[in-house]
């Protein structure tokens, strides 16, 4: 790896300060550290400068708290903080499991709120610097004709990457927002920070150079689930994963918003699922089927993840069943 | 049988049942608890491992490798490299190469960052070409046509194809050395992270054209190995060796993540195919056996064991082929061609029992070659509980996760090999045990000490133990289980001849016979009663006492021979059969080990080799990329091995009816547990899952198949 420096400063406002004031080619934030650092190992980004915001906290109170309606989590706050935090998991629960369910304790330990949403994919063909792919700026995407079976199944265009971060598809379910300072706004939605590679195949987010992300905020209440399948247990990346937030009106879903991962380029959305659950039993497992389905209706697996299509409406059915109160299995063990 | 149970720090519970605890040789305990020598030290760091080893001025060394599974280097820009400064040399040897990681070259500097630098600056343009494809898609020639007895004679036939896939090495301390042989006198000073030091030493003797007699190899603490450091300090070992000769100073050379998957060797892939028929009653007349495996683009090395010979499958036809591939060629891997093979043959028996209607418990019992494993087969069965099992046939019908329960069997021979220890007792009463093979991470260098002590009758915290340096004496290299089998008997040998010496000058100085004399948990006897305690007899020896040992057993196991090792494992599994993914929750491991000299790391040897085995069943893959060949998995992310939350409760039964002497266990309870797990998948969905690994896609494929009638 290329020499660089660190700069470590005291508040958000320096860090914005330090990657705009054009000291540096290449200043690149850096919290826990998780992605960065791969990404120094392999040589696929040669910063001259890292800013070391890991310590730097928005005030002086606590990483999680609640204000009216909402929970704001620090951009710095731990996978594991908020895992554990009994305000999350009381008021997001999706959220909390979200975070709890991501690589393993001693990561969660480290990797921050702002570092898992803006966390580089994992495609193999990304991560190895022998391949020329779109998102390193060569002309093909290696998935196509290769090794694909963990990628896209869902907006696939040029680049079958999947979007990596956990907290972005529990966000993506409780009106989250990420709150930013350095530019000209003050918040994103989440459904806006992520861009198809259609819009830009070298970066995954619309976050301009300057721009900060000093907290995240979610929307408080009581019944949203995170629920990822995973082939092994233990520190693995999710296969598909869904998040699901209803409210319950006697018995039937009233309102239901689901955000699936690990299919599409970005936490893909799945209006016509959220729309068929209106007014659904979700002991009815006919109908919970039938609408889950829905969130592969557009589906163009490649050649080794059709087994997605699969997995992903059972991921939903049980995300939803889960934010509804249910286990996310009905039937009991043979 | 006694029974306890113990919750490990892993948080996995371990239970161990052990037959027949008794004191082994003239009523010396060995069947010992103890914790190991260094485990303390491996856990704070102090233990120091080859790759930690920096002597001053060392150069760090990396071979320059192809990144793609089969290439033509257009361009490399050496001078550009040698200009970084800190590169102290760049070595272009081939223009070409045929699998992802072949050395092409190499490249040192004065610190690693400068290395990669260098790398960075020789800008390697590949041009790619067609990567030779292996087993993956083969088909075998339809044996069809020919006449077969023992088919005919059957009343059901199965045809069927079993694969399994590429199982990297990749061990925890990668392969590598560090060598010193800029010394002026001409010795040449190793250390190097190897499963045989003394072999270690050779291959650096050789590869400088030195005798081998300048040359000290340490190996005081090895990252694990499992077959694939057995090769004489290896390439890397050479190669440093070499190159510290070249530029006068110590060289550093060790494997990176990704070099450590591509090219320190595997356990080669496999396809069986299968056509054996089986009569009412439950016996296997045989049929066609046919097997292929990938050797990468070595010459062979593809073996699947199967017939195992265990159980009686009647007249096989069988033949082999090796494959090449572009890839990285074979290894021994713990008990080479074995799991592979089991995985085949207990599938192939288990989907016989499912068409014979018979329960695959019995069938085996018919089929076991021997009273053994026959017997252990029934304690094994009432461990996992066997009769909660269902019926595969109507597994289909089960609920969304079901519970599943599979079986396996192990054996594995006593390899002979000549063996030399040392003990010194000081007359301060410290003991000093030193025996030159290598622990690697088997807890060899306890037992030794266990040995030692237990033959003087002293209590172990007198003993230090020493291992793992080629000028020690003789020892094997720890491939094929040989490694206690072998050395116990020198140990002893040695402990006993060093307290003959002692008892002789006991008589001598304070009367009577030796024979008079003996020791007792740290108290000296005289005709069975105390006397002194073992410091104050030390004390009066007027020096050191040394007692050397040997074992030269003859082919076959001789005297103090170690004798054939069985075994049994039992696997309940639950599989979502929704998502397609499989937990595996108990494993029952029976295991002959014959006399136990350390209980606690036996036992760590068996959850090891059955942790292994699971990871091997529901995890390891080699995926090379079908456009390039290259592999696109060559780390600790994608290629999957089992975590902590994929532990099975692992139950132990060390097997041991009245043995005298140490048999060998290092590699035979890894090979039926991917069996034993894919039997219980099989049970649980009603459908084979013939592919290992047990992944969510084979697995959701196989429920698939099974509700339309067929296996996948």
């Amino acid at each position: 790896m290329n020499p660089f420096q660190i700069i470590r400063p005291e508040t958000y406002e320096d860090a914005a300060a330090v990657m705009s004031r054009g000291d540096f080619s290449l200043p690149v934030l850096k919290a826990g550290g998780m992605d960065i650092v791969d990404h120094l190992k392999e040589g696929l980004m040669e910063p001259d400068a890292l800013v070391d915001v890991k310590r730097v906290r928005r005030g002086g109170g606590d990483a999680i708290v609640r204000e009216d309606d909402r929970i704001l989590i620090d951009a710095g706050a731990t996978l594991a903080e908020i895992a554990a935090s009994p305000l999350v998991t009381a008021s997001a629960p999706g959220l909390a499991m979200a975070a709890g369910d991501a690589a393993t304790p001693h990561v969660r330990s480290v990797a921050s709120a702002a570092g898992n949403l803006l966390q580089r994919p994992r495609c193999w063909y990304y991560r190895q610097s022998q391949y020329d792919c779109l998102k390193k700026g060569g002309d093909r995407c290696y998935a196509v004709d290769g090794e694909n079976q963990y990628h896209a199944i869902l907006g696939g265009q040029s680049c079958h990457i999947v979007h990596p971060s956990n907290l972005a598809v529990a966000m993506s379910v409780l009106d989250g927002r990420v709150h930013v300072i350095g530019g000209d706004r003050d918040s994103i939605a989440l459904g806006d920070l992520f861009q198809m590679p259609s819009r830009g195949v070298r970066r995954e987010h619309v976050l301009e150079s300057g721009e900060v992300i000093t907290h995240v905020s979610v929307a408080a209440g009581p019944n949203s689930s995170y629920l990822a399948v995973k082939h092994k247990q233990s520190f693995d990346w999710p296969l598909v994963s869904a998040a699901a937030s209803v409210q319950m009106d006697g018995g039937r879903i009233a309102a239901a918003t689901v955000c699936c991962g690990a299919v599409a380029p970005v936490p893909w959305r799945v209006p016509n699922v959220d729309a068929a659950l209106v007014g659904v039993d979700p002991e009815d497992s006919a109908a919970m089927t039938a609408a889950s389905e829905l969130a592969v209706a557009d589906a163009r697996p490649l050649t080794q993840n059709g087994y997605k299509v699969q997995l992903l409406p059972v991921a939903v059915r049980r995300a939803v069943r889960m934010a509804a109160g249910l286990p996310a299995i009905a039937e009991d063990r043979r | 049988m006694s029974s306890r149970t113990r919750s490990a720090a892993a948080g996995f519970d371990v239970t161990t049942a052990v037959s027949d605890i008794r004191p082994a040789n003239d009523g010396i305990a060995m069947d010992t608890d103890t914790s190991r020598l260094d485990g303390v030290p491996k856990i704070d760091g102090s233990a120091k491992y080859g790759r930690d080893v920096l002597p001053d001025n060392v150069a760090f060394a990396r071979f320059i490798r192809c990144p793609l599974g089969n290439a033509e280097l257009l361009s490399a820009d050496a001078d550009a490299a040698r200009a970084v400064p800190g590169v102290v040399l760049v070595r272009m040897d081939r223009d070409s190469a045929n699998y992802h990681g072949r050395v092409v070259g190499l490249m040192a500097a004065d610190s690693p960052r400068a290395l990669d630098r260098g790398m960075r600056a020789l800008n390697m343009q590949w041009k790619p070409l067609d990567a030779v494809r292996g087993i993956q898609d083969m088909d075998f020639d339809d044996p069809s046509e020919q006449d077969n007895q023992a088919l005919a004679r059957a009343d059901v036939v199965l045809e069927a194809v079993y694969t399994t896939p590429v199982q990297t090495h990749c061990c925890f301390e990668t392969h590598g050395s560090v060598v010193d042989a800029s010394a002026a006198d001409g010795t040449v000073e190793a250390w190097v992270s190897t499963q045989g030091v003394q072999g270690a030493a050779d291959g650096i003797a050789r590869a400088l054209e030195i005798d081998r007699s300048k040359v000290l190899v340490h190996a005081d603490y090895v990252g694990g190995g499992f077959g694939s450091k057995i090769g004489g300090g290896g390439k890397e070992g050479a190669t440093a060796a070499r190159l510290s000769r070249d530029l006068g100073r110590p060289v550093w050379l060790f494997c990176d993540r990704a070099e450590e998957h591509l090219d320190t060797g595997n356990r080669p892939s496999s396809r069986t195919f299968v056509r054996v028929g089986a009569t009412n009653e439950g016996r296997i007349t045989g049929g066609f056996i046919r097997t292929a495996g990938d050797v990468g683009i070595s010459r062979g090395g593809g073996g699947v064991s199967i017939p195992s010979g265990r159980y009686d499958l009647g007249s096989i036809d069988g033949d082999h082929r090796d494959v090449k591939c572009a890839g990285g060629g074979p290894r021994p891997f713990r008990a080479p061609g074995k799991p592979q093979g089991a995985f085949a043959e207990e599938m192939m028996i288990d989907e016989l029992a499912t068409q014979l209607d018979m329960d695959p418990l019995q069938l085996r019992l018919g089929l076991e070659r021997s009273d053994e494993r026959r017997r252990m087969f029934q304690r094994g069965a009432a461990a996992i509980g066997w009769d909660k099992r269902g019926d595969t046939k109507t597994a289909g019908d089960g609920g969304v996760v079901r519970t599943g329960y599979g079986m396996g069997s192990t054996n594995w021979p006593a390899f002979p090999s000549q063996s030399e220890a040392e003990v010194i007792i000081n007359p301060d009463g410290s003991v000093v045990a030193r025996q030159g093979a290598q622990d690697i991470g088997t807890g060899h260098r306890t037992a030794m000490g266990i040995c030692c002590a237990s033959t003087l009758g002293i209590p172990l915290r007198y003993v230090t133990s020493e291992t793992g340096k080629s000028n020690q004496p003789y020892g094997p290299a720890s491939g094929g289980s040989v490694t206690l089998t072998n050395t116990a008997p020198a140990m002893e040998a040695a402990a006993a001849k060093a307290l003959e010496r002692m008892t002789t000058a006991l008589a001598e100085r304070e009367g009577g016979e030796p024979g008079d004399y003996g020791v007792t948990e740290g108290q000296v006897l005289r005709d069975g009663a105390p006397i002194m305690s073992w410091e104050e007899a030390c004390g009066l020896m007027p020096r050191a006492i040394r007692g050397e040992g040997r074992h030269s057993p003859r082919r076959g196991g001789g005297r103090g021979g170690s004798g054939h090792s069985d075994g049994v494992q039992f696997a309940r599994a639950t599989v979502d059969t929704e998502t397609g993914v499989v937990s595996v929750d108990h494993v029952v491991a029976i295991q002959a080990c014959g006399r136990i000299v350390c209980r606690k790391t036996t036992e760590s040897q068996i959850i090891g080799g059955v942790i292994q085995g699971v990871s091997y069943a529901l995890f390891e893959q080699r995926i090379l990329d079908g456009q390039t060949g290259a592999m696109v998995n060559p780390n600790m992310e994608w290629y999957r091995i089992l975590g902590s939350k994929d532990m099975p409760r692992i139950e132990c039964f060390l097997w041991d009816h009245g043995a005298t002497t140490v048999k060998p266990i290092g590699e035979p309870p890894t090979i039926p547990t991917a069996g034993a797990v894919a039997c219980a998948v099989y049970n649980a969905i009603g459908s084979p899952v013939r592919s290992l690994p047990l992944a969510p896609h084979h697995v959701l494929a196989a429920v698939a198949a099974g509700r339309n009638g067929g296996g996948a």
